[in-house]
């Protein structure tokens, strides 16, 4: 699990850097995503991103449309649809 | 023709419109809102008016000031730049560009073929006129395309083809007009920029089909945006699929009363189309499709993507729809065509469809859309040229690798869209790269002059690279997606 919050992190972190060239604001686990200043285009660099990292996108994966909202859902998320072993 | 003053719904609310700011303006005000007319203003019948103005409220008052008083109005987005506004309002022939700032003490004013700057406050005169005029001029409204390739291209309309789907609302007609509120009128929320036409046909559906309009200050985060729509009650709001995504991560959406939910401007995918109708299980939920090809749409009203197979043998309204290798064609109905003239003789000028646009004999145009069928429904792929739509916001991959081509270390590149489950697409490069060229610096440089040169949907998100492509018999790069 920390694993995989310190991929996220480390993931928005370069994305952050790369679309505002700045330190990324702190990620706790009840932070707003929309609230961290990441817009639309943003985020979905961040989500591909990850999916290039991670090799999965539970976006994609999961059945039902779910929209994480805080960075704690969000890894919750991201967990559920971990590959399994 | 009847001007837009005299089409503002009867019975429409006091406060008509409210915008950024709490500002409102009621029903009377606003049909009584003329022109400064008269010798020297340059508003006459042969004037041709650009609208480039930054208040949503400010453009809608022009709009129904000037229809029918003046020959043109051009309405230009606040996103198009200053320097563009002027060159698509020199290109349309205007005499008068309405603007939010007077010319400066040794502008250019009187340039060759400038347009004269003028301000709303100038040429706007509340409560000018005691009441309506009745139309002495058909006026032409002058759209824009949004696009990435060079200047945008401005497709003429009427009031009459923008006005089209508008659906005309009585009080107390709830019961009949599905996603009314019951015992009132609709209150719409405009999220979308109003020069741009799925924005412009909020604010037609709302002056003319009756309602209340609240124009949110688009560049306040989403979540004040969220609250503004909550505190005014809005009932019906139309978005983008990926506008609508970002809202469902406001974790106060669910406080907007809605009863109307519309999907537009993007392929709305099942996962979105479930999404807001879980958020909002009271609301009915609409996805438009519109061809700017056919100068047609329709919209779909049950919840799922794509349309009904069945809809090519009986369709549910005047638009018929055709499959023809794997692309959507749609013939517009005849009444919107000019009495005794053809449909293929007719819809370049009546619909203002750009040059290049195929019609068969039957009279079908070809959206450009490809489709596929699957369980009964026909579901959109996206467009045969490749263009790539990244939260409703058009890219031309041609344009993209013409940037990217020019980067020294780059020896081929082919430019196509990546699906995204946040903004629908995504732009991805494939790089093939000259012998000895470094794949960081080149990676580098290709960030920097996409990001110099292009606007920012366009710089590609993803840059791989690759050993080589497949060319076809002409020696092509082959386009695939």
């Amino acid at each position: 699990m920390t694993t995989l919050e310190d991929d996220i992190r480390r993931v928005f972190a370069q994305v952050w850097a790369l679309e505002k060239g700045s330190a990324a604001p702190e990620l706790l686990p009840e932070t707003v995503l929309l609230e961290t200043g990441l817009d639309s285009l943003g985020f979905a660099i961040f989500v591909s991103s990850l999916e290039e990292a991670l090799g999965y996108d539970p976006f994609t994966l999961s059945q039902d449309a779910y929209y994480p909202q805080t960075f704690a859902d969000f890894v919750q998320f991201y967990d559920r649809y971990r590959p399994k072993p | 023709m009847t001007p837009l003053a005299c089409q503002i719904a009867a019975g429409a609310t006091e406060a008509l419109l409210s915008g950024p700011g709490g500002r409102e303006v009621d029903a009377d005000s606003l049909r009584g809102t003329g022109c400064a007319a008269g010798p020297g203003s340059g508003l006459d019948p042969a004037a041709r008016v650009a609208l480039y103005l930054k208040d949503p409220l400010e453009v809608i008052r022009a709009l129904v000031a000037l229809d029918g008083q003046v020959a043109a109005l051009l309405l230009l987005s606040q996103g198009l730049s200053a320097a563009t506004a002027g060159q698509l309002a020199r290109a349309a022939g205007c005499t008068i560009l309405l603007c939010d700032e007077a010319p400066q003490e040794g502008d250019a004013d009187a340039e060759g073929g400038a347009p004269l700057r003028r301000t709303p406050a100038a040429v706007l005169a509340p409560h000018r006129r005691a009441e309506p005029p009745a139309a002495s001029v058909a006026t032409q409204w002058l759209m824009t395309t949004s696009g990435t390739t060079g200047l945008p291209k401005i497709v003429p309309h009427t009031l009459a083809t923008l006005a089209r789907s508008v659906v005309r609302l009585r009080p107390g007609m709830a019961g009949s007009i599905p996603g009314s509120v019951a015992g009132g009128m609709p209150i719409w929320g405009l999220l979308y920029d109003p020069t741009r036409f799925a924005g412009l046909q909020v604010v037609l559906q709302a002056l003319i089909g009756g309602g209340r309009l609240v124009a949110v200050d688009t560049s306040l985060p989403l979540a004040a945006q969220v609250a503004a729509l909550a505190a005014a009650g809005v009932t019906h709001l139309s978005a983008t699929p990926t506008l609508w995504r970002r809202i469902l991560m406001v974790p106060d959406h669910g406080r907007i009363p809605l009863a109307q939910a519309t999907l537009g401007g993007e392929i709305a995918d099942q996962p979105t189309l479930a999404a807001v109708r879980a958020a909002f299980p009271a609301a009915r939920l609409t996805h438009i499709y519109a061809s700017t090809e056919a100068g047609v749409g329709f919209s779909v009203t049950d919840g799922l993507a794509g349309f009904p197979l069945s809809w090519l043998d009986a369709p549910p309204g005047p638009v018929r729809l055709r499959l023809h290798d794997g692309i959507l064609w749609l013939r517009p109905p005849v009444t919107a065509l000019t009495p005794g003239q053809t449909p293929g003789q007719t819809l370049g000028q009546t619909l203002g469809q750009p040059p290049g646009v195929e019609i068969d004999a039957e009279g079908y145009v070809r959206s450009g859309d490809r489709v596929e069928i699957a369980g009964g429904r026909v579901l959109f792929l996206g467009r045969e040229n490749g263009l790539i739509n990244i939260g409703g916001v058009k890219v031309y991959p041609e344009t993209v690798e013409a940037v990217v081509k020019a980067v020294p270390g780059v020896a081929l590149v082919q430019v196509s869209g990546k699906r995204s489950p946040v903004t629908g697409a995504l732009v991805v490069a494939e790089v093939q790269l000259a012998p000895g060229a470094d794949p960081e610096t080149v990676r580098l440089a290709v960030q920097a002059a996409c990001r110099a040169r292009l606007e920012r949907e366009a710089v590609p998100a993803i840059i791989r690279f690759v050993a080589g492509f497949a060319t076809n018999a002409a020696g092509k790069l082959m386009r695939t997606g």
